[in-house]
Formats: structure tokens, sequence, C-alpha cells
């Protein structure tokens, strides 16, 4: 299982991506193995605000409709449309082209609250 | 998750009951809410009156030729689940819902083998050999024309096209058993695409896909069928019933 150790995790199985004030977020590594092939991402609105752990999009995989929850509160700021025409990057690559929006966040210190690669690690493995 | 489960017996709902193609799809769904609430799991048996067409949760509403639907007196409604247009009404559907697995056992494709186990044991109740079908990948706008691992087939044709949602922490998974065919089909009822294949030919591929337990001569008797997938999933999965109720019509 592939974990970065400079991201931080949810245990909704997100990950996030500090760039300054905003969040990068996909879904993890094991979460997209635990989908099988996705095939579709629906993907939250530009300017939608969302709260930390609240689901705000869903991702369809052999038949199965998932939610995706939001690491961090705050305001959507970019969404990746090119899942549109490849969902499959949410598994080929999960931490690069699969990451799914970006949120501008509303309080920074909510990523302290995140989990690093070894405790999520270590959630996931029980 | 084999201990405890209650049995929704929503088999002997008919026409002018609350349960219309809305009210089955909220019932599921409400089972699903129930677990992810800390409830009890639930098994749910059920069939469609009138004829309903389901579609996936993110299956373009364009794909529905909705006059050829009301022409056919066939609801249409949109399932929570993933997937494509299912036709309803010659099937008998289960919805099973339950906290998700951890770990390994919690993947998507386990959980339909899991669950698969269980109905498989209730088709052989039938006489019928099932097997996993296998994964053919993204479909067209029809279920039964494809067949992915989340589905169970009788040589090569398929028998039950079965879809998953998760939320909360909980899985719902429904799934229809074609019992016979009705007099139209879901090429009936969506709209041809650029491309597609003549009528007639599609339809000949679409009933040479999949397959009946009429046409496999087995009981086709609905309370019959629903109670062999009961005893299989009772029997393979282990699954304890301790209650059994009837819907009361979400």
């Amino acid at each position: 299982m592939n974990l970065p150790e400079e991201l931080r995790y949810s245990a909704e199985h997100e990950w996030v991506a500090v760039e300054g004030v905003r969040a990068r977020i996909g879904i993890t590594d094991f979460a997209q193995d635990q989908l099988g092939d996705v095939v579709y991402v629906e993907l939250p609105t530009v300017g939608a605000n969302v709260l930390a752990h609240a689901s705000c999009a869903e991702v369809e995989s052999t038949k199965s409709v998932s939610e995706i929850f939001a690491p961090v509160s705050g305001t959507v700021v970019e969404v990746n449309d090119a899942l549109g025409d490849a969902p499959e990057q949410v598994n080929g690559d999960p931490y690069g082209a699969g990451w799914i929006f970006v949120v501008e966040m509303a309080d920074a210190a909510e990523v302290d609250a995140l989990l690093d690669a070894a405790a999520y690690r270590a959630l996931v493995e029980g | 998750m084999t201990g405890g489960w209650v049995l929704v017996d929503d088999l002997d709902a008919r026409p002018g009951s609350p349960l219309d193609a809305a009210g089955q799809m909220a019932a599921d769904l409400a089972m699903l809410d129930t677990v992810a609430a800390g409830g009890p799991p639930s098994l749910r048996i059920y069939q469609w009156s009138p004829p309903a067409l389901s579609l996936g949760r993110f299956q373009p509403d364009d794909d529905v030729d909705h006059a050829a639907c009301a022409a056919r007196g066939v609801e249409v409604v949109r399932r929570p689940t993933g997937g494509r247009a299912l036709l309803h009404g010659g099937d008998v559907t289960y919805a099973a819902a339950f906290p998700q697995p951890p770990g390994d056992t919690g993947r998507v494709d386990a959980i339909y083998e899991w669950l698969a186990g269980g109905l498989i044991a209730g088709l052989a109740l039938l006489g019928v050999e099932a097997a996993v079908a296998r994964n053919e990948g993204p479909a067209g706008p029809v279920c039964f024309a494809g067949q992915q691992g989340a589905d169970l087939r009788v040589g090569e044709r398929k028998l039950c096209g079965s879809a998953q949602v998760r939320r909360g922490g909980a899985v719902l998974q429904h799934g229809s058993v074609l019992l016979a065919r009705l007099p139209f089909d879901e090429l009936d009822l969506v709209h041809a695409r650029p491309g597609d294949l003549p009528i007639d030919e599609a339809r000949a591929r679409l009933r040479a896909a999949t397959v009946t337990l009429e046409e496999l001569g087995a009981p086709v008797q609905p309370r019959r069928v629903a109670e062999a997938l009961v005893e299989g999933c009772s029997r393979a999965l282990d699954l304890q019933f301790t209650s059994r109720v009837v819907s009361s019509g979400t």
C-alpha cells in the first residue's frame, strides 16, 4: 500500500496535500483498491462550501457507489475535470493525476487533526 | 456480520401497496440508513408491480425512452446503486444491508463474492448451478447486456445482476434474479444510440446473454424462489434471522 509520508489522511480514506491555504484532495491507494475499477466520479461543484467529514462527492466502481468526504472545511476552488474522460486515473495514480478536488481551507488547523501516514496505515491494517 | 439479521418479507406487496418503484428504493435506502445508524443488518425480498425500469445512480436520464415506458405502464426509478438500466417485473429482487466489513473483506468485489455464496446456495436448492460472472468491464445502457463480477451466470448466460452503494460505514447490495421474460425488454425502453446494432440483432444478443429460471426448467413461483434464496443465505453465509417483518412502505 502506497502512503506518501508528506500527505495527511482522513479516517474516511481521503488524502490531503497542503498547498498554502489550499488542500488538494483525493482518495487513498487503500480506498481505490477497495473500490476496484472506478468508472465515474461525481465531482463537487466549484464554489460549493464543504464541511469536514461530510460527504461532498461520489465515485462509482463495479456497479458500486461510494461517498467521498471532505477531510477539511472550506470552499471548493478546483475540481479535476479530466476524471470525466479518464476516471481510471483514480486507480492508476491516486496521489497524482487521480486527485479529485481542491479546497480553500476555512481553518488550516483542521489539517492538524488528520492522520499522518503511520497512523493511517495503523488504521487500515488494524 | 452473521448474527441478528432482520428478514423483511415484502414479496406479497401488490398493486395499490405503498411500495411503488420509488417506494421500493426508499425501503432499500431506509435499510442502509438503519445499519449506518447502528441498527441491525437486514435482508429484504420483493417484487415490482407494475413493472419498473431502474437506472443506475449516475446513468444519464436521456438513456430512457420515457414515452415508451409510459405506453407500457412501466415506472422509471433511479437506484442509489451503480450499474445500468434494469427492467423489473419478471424477477425476484433481494436487498441486503449490513456494516461494511473491515480490511480486505470490505472490498467491493469481496462483498459481491460473499453474498454470491448465499445466492448460489439458494439457486442450488432450485436445481440451478450458478457461478460468479466474469468481469467484462463497463457495459452499455442495459444492465443485463453485459457481465461483471457482481453478477451470476448459468453457463455463459446471466441470471442475476447486482449492485451496491456504501454510505456511513454500511453497505446496501441489491440484485435481481430473472424468473421469466416479460412481453418486452429493456431495449424497448431505452433510446438507441448512434452505432448501436439494429434492434432485432441487439435483442437477439440480449436474449442470448441472459437466461431465466423458467428457461432453465427451474421453479419460478416467487415465494419458492424467495424462500430458497433466504435459505441459501442462511446456510452458506450463516445468517441468523432473529425477526421477520413486512416493510411498512416508507
